[in-house]
This record gives structure tokens, C-alpha cells and sequence, in this order.
């Protein structure tokens, strides 16, 4: 027991199955360390103070702390942590985030596109079909199962049809909430096959912890056999009659 | 200012007679502080309550509550249901920082000390004082009605999102209710601040000038200041939320799927335009009360006292700027995420100097570890801990994963709420002896320090962890994701120090209460300090000052050898000229 409190007390992120999760575990890595140092260096001079300079028989040293050292000391201590920890978390993450939470692929053919509908308490996925055209009757639907190919980017455009979700992949690093009116997007790079769960990171009413679904990685083969089940499915499935079903829309273009 | 128009703008009025408006429609200051620290205390202890049940489901997902579990939930015979958690975590989060902390510390504290402090005979507008207490007292009564409604109390969040805040996820009378509470909430928080603002400005005595005040004062200006600017920005989201669910416009409801309507992220804009300045309105005072504390009981003057009230003015520029970073993934462009991302990032610098004032008042001090010290101190230690977290969520980069997880629950708390929760506490036993004249008990008190401060670092320290993890917040049981399943002893830690935590604050209470009857009688300046609180008898006469006083010199003028030389004592008051 006290052994299994040890081991999860130790701060371990999910498993790493994306092609940008690196660059986001990096910075995460170095806030640890620079503000573990940061903060273990103000609880050590608290604590000598402490230690040494307590007491009713010590006669405190009287200073306003305006001498030149002390504004020594302050721009020190501003600096460090300006250019220390601010200004490198700032240009690594600004780096990171153009070549990959906001380098949206929308010229890359490679790209495989999907929108997702978020509900109370379900994700739905709409894949385009042969056709490569959303909102058409080849169009593929799942309820709360993503299934997207390995080593190449994955493209998500999300709504949701009543509250605010927000589409969490912890083994991905990323989220973006799905919102009422609104099309939002997000795309990672799965580097390695597997099942992986997603999560609805906003608060979104009672069963807001029930809404969970999986992401399936696929090598192209097999997601090629999939797709080939799926679109036959989907052929037998489509009602034309049926509005409630049809949640898709036109992909829409970079903004 | 001459001594002549202070006391011509501050006559010598009659105390009132009668019962109810000498101690219930008072509109002395002194009383209303009381009144402002009587419902924060009660609140405390209500969102504390919850906080234990939220801990408890979260511990052991799906067992019913012991002891009171039947009484509190008998439909599900004690088990916390999914709909009961999404409550129990709003009304938790809503009391904690509209009707707990807020009024503590501005309403409580603020109203008791400001005039104190500044040497005034009480508020610029004592009616508009009186007037702040009853608008909250108005909006406690609607809130707790919520509590009491045919499809359940709030439980759309304490920052309640439209679209589940309007009729498409919330139907029911409850969260209109909370609407209105909080639209008084602030009525009453935007009546004080334009209260203190004034008094602050006009009510100086003679002598007292701005960099003579103490921190205490400076920061609940600079908070009110906030408060006076900001809230109207909530007041304004909340009243087109209440158009929405009783109305039927749609500012915040967005046609069905991607068809044209209003926008639900305007309200969050709105929110977070107040939300951001909000956690600084609350932490302002408590670091205040501590950088006087620090100085008042290392007995030496504050460190870069000046420096320090740059420091803060510096912050209350940036907080009014960084709202955005509550809002990262919302799709926000990268041209403003960026700047919000270096915004938010530069809060550190002022925020570190404002720690080395603090480290520098402390050191080569003289010391003492009175229990309102402590607490001082402890707040410094929590705040260190939750603000540099903060950093994780400046940064776009770790914010995305980071977001709406318990990193974010363990970083506010540390940094808004037990910070806060301390700097009240410090206040309380700090003050007890002015407000009621008598002390509270020291041994008690460092008691109730050592159980809250260890238990508040294990609390929310490992909630940080379990962030880090990847754990989202307000899941009613974790234990429905695979990857959570590791985490759930880790939870079941942080539910037994919190469990621990809640039962060390019976410490207080007993302290509190027994004090208040049976507590040493307090002389007029038990802590040997020189503001002008402690120059008058405890508890102050209801004009607060005979004469109104002429200020000399700064509020930490403590240690000083010629002061020692000439007078025997280590300390200066303000209202003496300070030997030749």
C-alpha cells in the first residue's frame, strides 16, 4: 500500500503517443526543475531566517532595505526569473506550438480529416468517405470509437450540439474545447498503434464522466479494411430522411 | 490637508441607542466589519462542508457518506449521485469566493481596519456601508435558497459556462437564483470599493500619506480599485445570462450545431475579463496583512517598502491584461494566445520582487513566532508553491494539456483560496484582540497553524500531481477512465489530509469562541506595534479616534536604536514625532 502511494506520488505523465508530445514534455520538464529551484531556494532562506534569526534576546538589524544591494537583489532575483525560466519557456513553447499545436495541416494531402460532434454524454465522428466530401451519403459515422492512421496528421474540425466539451487526448498532450456555434480544430501525429482514451475535459452536467471514447491507431492496412467494413455499414445505414443524423458540414477552410 | 478640514469633513457623531441600529442596521464600520466577518465565517464552514463531501466521493467513488450521508442524500440512501457531485463542487467553489473569502477579508477586515488604519472616524459613506453589508446579506439568503429548489441546487460550475448555465443544460428556478446572488454579490462588492477608494483618498489624517499607509491599506485600495473596475464587467455577463433563462434572448445560446445564434464565448470573455482581477482582489489583502505581519514580528521595517507598492501596482496593471489564458483552448488565435502567453508570464517579475521584499523583512530579523506569524508566514510558503505553478499555465504549450485538470485545482487553490485562507486567519488572530478586546489562545492557535499548514501542502501539492498526471477536475469518479485508475490511492491521500484539515479547524472554533468570553482581556497594544489601530483602546471607542491623529511617520518603524535609546521600547508610533 505504502509502496503503491510512493510510486503514484511520483508525477508521471500518461505514455507518450504523439509526434509533437516530446516538445510539450520538455517544457513541462524544465518548469519542474527551474521553479523546483526557484521555490526551494526562497523555502531555504525563509528557513534560515528562521532558524538563526528568531528570537526575543536578538536585536533585529535595522534596514528599509533601500541601500543599493538590496535593489541589487531585487533586480537579480527579477532577472533571473525573467530571462531564467519566463523568457526560455516562452521561445521553446512559442516554437513548439508554431510547427505544432497551431500549424494546422490544411494544405498537407496527407491529412486525415475527420469532425467530431460532441453531445451530452457522447463524441460522434463523421469520416468524409470514399469521396473525401463531408455532410454526403458515403459519409462514415461512429459514436464515441475514433479510428485514425499512424505517422500521418490527423485533422479534427469539432462542434458540439448543446454544451461546452472539451476533446482531451492526455496520451496525446492536447485539447480543444468543442463549442455551441463554433467549429474549432485540432491535429496531432499518432507515432504508434494502440488504443488510447478520450476525454471531455470540460465540466459539461451530470455524466460529464461518463463522456469518454477511444482512439484507435491503425497501420494504413488495417485501417484500410476498416474503412471498407465501415462505408459498407454506412451505405446500409444512411436514411435520407432521417435530419437528426445528418450533424456534418462542409470542411471549412483555414480561416 | 489641514488638521482643521479632517476634523470638519469627520464631526464627532452621536453613537446610536437603540438596539437595532447600534448592532443590526449599524452603520458603523467597526459593526459592520463584525457583520461582514460573522457571514464569512459561516460560509467558511459551509463550503468547507461540501469541500469534505466533494473529498469524500472522490476517495471512495460510489460509497455512501458516513454519518450524515442518509440525512443529505436520502434518495440515493447516502451516496454522493453524479448530479449531487456537479453541485457540491459549485456551491463549494461559488461560497468559497463570493461569500467566504471576499467577505472575510474586503468586507471584514477592510471595513474594520481601513478607517483604523488611516486615522479616520470610519467610512466616507457609512449609509453606502451599511447599504453593502444587507445587498450581501440579500444575496447569501437568495443563494442559500438555491440550496432548496424542486430540480436541485447550482451545478453548472462557479464560473457556470452558458451553454449548460442557460436553460440548454441547467432548467430549474436554482441557477437563476445563483445569477442573482451573484449579481448582488457584486452590487455589494462595487458599493465598499467605491467606499474604500474614497476614504482612502480623502480620509487620510493629516500626516498620513500614501507612502506612509500601511501594506494592509495599500492593498485593499489597489483591490477595490479592481473591484470597482471589474466587477461590473461580471455584473454585465451575469445580467444577460439572466435575459437568457428568463427572457429567452440568446446572447449566449448558439443556434443548434454550427447555425448562426449568439456566442457561448462571449460570456467566458465577460467572466474572465473579472475572473482574472477577481483572484488578485482576493489574495491583494492577505498579502497586505502579511507584509505587515512580517514586518511587525521580525520587528523591522519592511523590506523595499516602496518597491514593494511599485511591485503591486505593477501586478494590478498586468492582471487586468492576462484574462486570456483562462481561454487557451477555446481556439483563441495564435497572435493573441502569444501575447497573453508573455503577459501572463511577466506577473513573475513583480510577483518574485514582491517575494524578496518579503524574504527581506524576515531576515536578520528579531523573530517572533506568534500564531498570527505564523500564518504569515505560511502564507508566503503556499503562495510560493501556487504561484510559481502558475507558470505552467502561462505557457500555452503546458496549459493545453494542463487545462482543466486538478494542476489547475491544486495551483488556485494553493495560490487564491488556502494563501487567502491564511492571510485571513492571520488577520483574525491578529486583530481578535482590537475587534472583541480580548486574545485569543497562542497555543491553540499554533496548534490549529502546524494541522492547517501541513495538510494544505499535501492537499493541494498532490493535486498537483495528480494534474500532472493528466486528471481532468470535476469528475464525480475518476475511476470511469483506465489511465485515472492508477491515481485513485493518490486521491484517497489527498481526501485523508483534507479530511484531517477540515477537523483541525474545530481548533479554531473553539479558540474563537472561547476567546470571545473567556480570553485574557486585551490591553491597547498587545503586539507592540505603532499603526494607528493599536494607538486606541481595544476595542476602539465608536468614534475610533478623540482627536483625529497627526501621522509622523511610516507604519514599520520598529527596531530603530535611536527610538530604543530615547523611549526604551523598539518600536515607533505613528502618531509620535520620532525623537531628535
Amino acid at each position: 500500500m505504502t509502496f503503491a502511494v510512493a510510486l503514484t506520488l511520483f508525477p508521471a505523465l500518461p505514455r507518450d503517443a504523439s509526434a509533437q508530445g516530446h516538445g510539450i514534455d520538455a517544457v513541462l520538464g524544465y518548469l519542474t526543475i527551474t521553479t523546483a529551484v526557484a521555490f526551494g531556494v526562497m523555502l531555504l532562506i525563509l528557513l534560515v531566517a528562521l532558524a538563526l534569526h528568531r528570537g526575543r534576546d536578538r536585536v533585529a538589524h535595522y534596514t528599509h532595505g533601500t541601500r543599493p544591494r538590496d535593489r541589487v537583489a531585487a533586480i537579480v532575483a527579477g532577472a533571473a526569473v525573467l530571462f531564467g525560466i519566463d523568457a526560455v519557456a516562452v521561445v521553446r513553447s512559442a516554437s513548439a506550438l508554431r510547427s505544432g499545436f497551431w500549424r494546422y495541416p490544411d494544405g498537407d494531402p496527407r491529412a486525415y480529416r475527420v469532425e467530431v460532434t460532441a453531445q451530452q454524454w457522447a463524441w460522434n465522428f463523421r469520416y468524409p468517405g470514399a469521396d473525401g466530401v463531408f455532410n454526403t451519403p458515403d459519409d462514415v459515422v461512429t459514436l464515441n470509437e475514433l479510428r485514425v492512421p499512424v505517422g500521418r496528421p490527423v485533422y479534427l474540425q469539432l462542434t458540439s450540439k448543446d454544451v461546452v466539451h472539451s476533446f482531451y487526448l492526455p496520451n496525446f498532450r492536447t485539447k480543444i474545447d468543442a463549442i455551441p456555434g463554433t467549429v474549432t480544430r485540432l491535429w496531432f501525429e499518432p507515432k504508434e498503434t494502440g488504443t488510447f482514451e478520450i476525454a471531455c475535459a470540460q465540466h459539461c452536467g451530470a455524466w460529464h464522466y461518463k463522456m469518454r471514447a477511444e482512439l484507435t491507431a491503425l497501420t494504413e492496412d488495417e485501417l484500410g479494411r476498416w474503412q471498407g467494413r465501415a462505408a459498407a455499414d454506412a451505405a446500409l445505414r444512411y436514411d435520407a430522411a432521417d435530419r437528426e443524423a445528418h450533424d456534418g458540414w462542409p470542411w471549412m477552410p483555414a480561416p | 490637508m489641514s488638521d482643521e478640514d479632517q476634523t470638519q469633513k469627520q464631526p464627532s457623531l452621536e453613537a446610536h441607542q437603540t438596539f437595532w441600529r447600534r448592532a443590526v442596521f449599524s452603520t458603523d464600520h467597526k459593526v459592520i466589519g463584525r457583520q461582514f466577518l460573522w457571514l464569512g465565517l459561516v460560509f467558511l464552514a459551509v463550503a468547507g462542508t461540501l469541500a469534505m463531501l466533494i473529498r469524500w466521493q472522490l476517495a471512495h467513488p460510489g460509497a455512501p457518506v458516513p454519518v450524515v450521508g442518509g440525512l443529505l442524500f436520502p434518495a440515493t440512501g447516502g451516496v454522493v449521485s453524479p448530479a449531487a457531485y456537479t453541485a457540491l463542487f459549485t456551491m463549494h467553489g461559488t461560497i468559497m469566493i463570493f461569500f467566504a473569502l471576499t467577505p472575510i477579508l474586503i468586507g471584514g477586515f477592510g471595513n474594520f481596519c481601513l478607517p483604523l488604519l488611516i486615522g479616520a472616524r470610519d467610512m466616507a459613506f457609512p449609509v453606502l456601508n451599511m447599504l453593502s453589508f444587507w445587498t450581501m446579506f440579500v444575496a447569501t439568503a437568495i443563494l442559500t435558497a438555491s440550496f432548496f429548489t424542486p430540480l436541485g441546487p447550482p451545478a453548472a460550475g462557479w464560473t457556470s459556462y452558458p451553454t449548460l448555465s442557460t436553460a440548454v443544460g441547467a432548467p430549474g428556478v436554482a441557477q437563476t437564483l445563483w445569477v442573482l446572488a451573484i449579481y448582488l454579490n457584486g452590487a455589494s462588492s462595487v458599493m465598499g470599493a467605491v467606499n474604500y477608494i474614497t476614504t482612502v483618498i480623502r480620509f487620510r489624517a493629516p500626516g498620513m500619506t500614501f507612502f506612509r499607509m500601511p501594506l494592509t491599506v495599500w492593498e485593499l485600495w489597489l483591490a477595490s480599485i479592481l473591484n470597482a473596475l471589474f466587477v461590473p464587467v461580471l455584473a454585465a455577463g451575469a445580467v444577460l445570462l439572466f435575459f437568457d433563462r428568463v427572457f429567452g434572448t440568446r446572447f449566449f445560446i448558439a443556434g443548434s450545431a454550427i447555425k448562426p445564434g449568439g456566442d457561448p464565448v462571449l460570456y467566458q470573455h465577460l467572466f474572465w475579463i473579472f475572473g482574472h482581477p477577481e483572484v488578485y482582489i482576493l489574495i491583494l489583502p492577505a498579502w497586505g496583512i502579511a507584509g505587515d505581519l512580517l514586518s511587525f514580528f521580525s520587528r523591522k521595517p519592511a523590506y523595499g517598502y516602496k518597491v514593494t507598492v511599485g511591485a503591486l501596482i505593477a501586478i494590478v496593471v498586468l492582471s487586468g491584461v492576462v484574462y486570456g489564458h483562462h481561454m487557451f483552448v477555446t481556439g483563441m488565435s495564435p497572435l493573441l494566445g502569444e501575447g497573453f502567453m508573455v503577459l501572463t508570464m511577466l506577473i513573475s517579475v513583480p510577483s518574485v520582487i514582491l517575494g524578496v521584499g518579503w524574504l527581506g523583512t524576515v531576515w536578520r530579523g528579531s523573530i517572533r513566532l506568534t500564531t498570527p506569524m505564523l500564518f504569515a508566514l505560511g502564507l508566503v510558503t503556499v503562495f510560493g508553491l501556487g504561484g510559481f505553478t502558475g507558470l505552467f499555465l502561462a505557457d500555452v504549450l503546458s496549459d493545453v494539456y494542463l487545462h482543466d485538470t486538478f494542476f489547475v485545482v491544486g495551483h488556485f487553490h494553493l495560490t487564491m483560496s488556502a494563501a487567502v485562507l491564511l492571510g485571513a486567519f492571520a488577520a483574525i488572530y491578529f486583530w481578535f484582540p482590537k475587534m472583541f478586546g480580548r486574545m485569543m489562545n497562542e497555543a491553540l492557535g499554533k496548534l490549529h497553524f502546524a494541522l492547517t499548514l501541513v495538510t494544505v501542502i499535501v492537499t493541494f501539492g498532490l493535486q498537483l500531481v495528480l494534474g500532472y498526471a493528466g486528471m481532468q477536475r470535476r469528475l464525480v469518479d475518476p475511476s470511469a477512465y483506465a489511465f485515472l485508475r492508477p491515481l485513485m490511492p493518490l486521491n484517497r491521500v489527498v481526501s485523508q489530509a483534507a479530511f484531517v484539515m477540515g477537523a483541525a479547524q474545530v481548533l479554531f472554533v473553539v479558540n474563537f469562541f472561547y476567546s470571545l468570553f473567556r480570553g485574557p482581556k486585551a490591553s491597547a497594544n498587545p503586539w507592540q506595534v505603532g499603526t494607528l489601530d493599536w494607538t486606541v483602546p481595544s476595542p476602539p471607542p465608536h468614534h475610533n479616534f478623540d482627536d483625529i491623529p497627526r501621522v509622523f511617520v511610516g507604519p514599520h518603524e520598529l527596531g530603530n536604536p535611536a527610538v530604543k535609546a530615547a523611549r526604551g521600547v523598539d518600536f515607533q508610533r505613528q502618531d509620535e514625532e520620532p525623537p531628535a
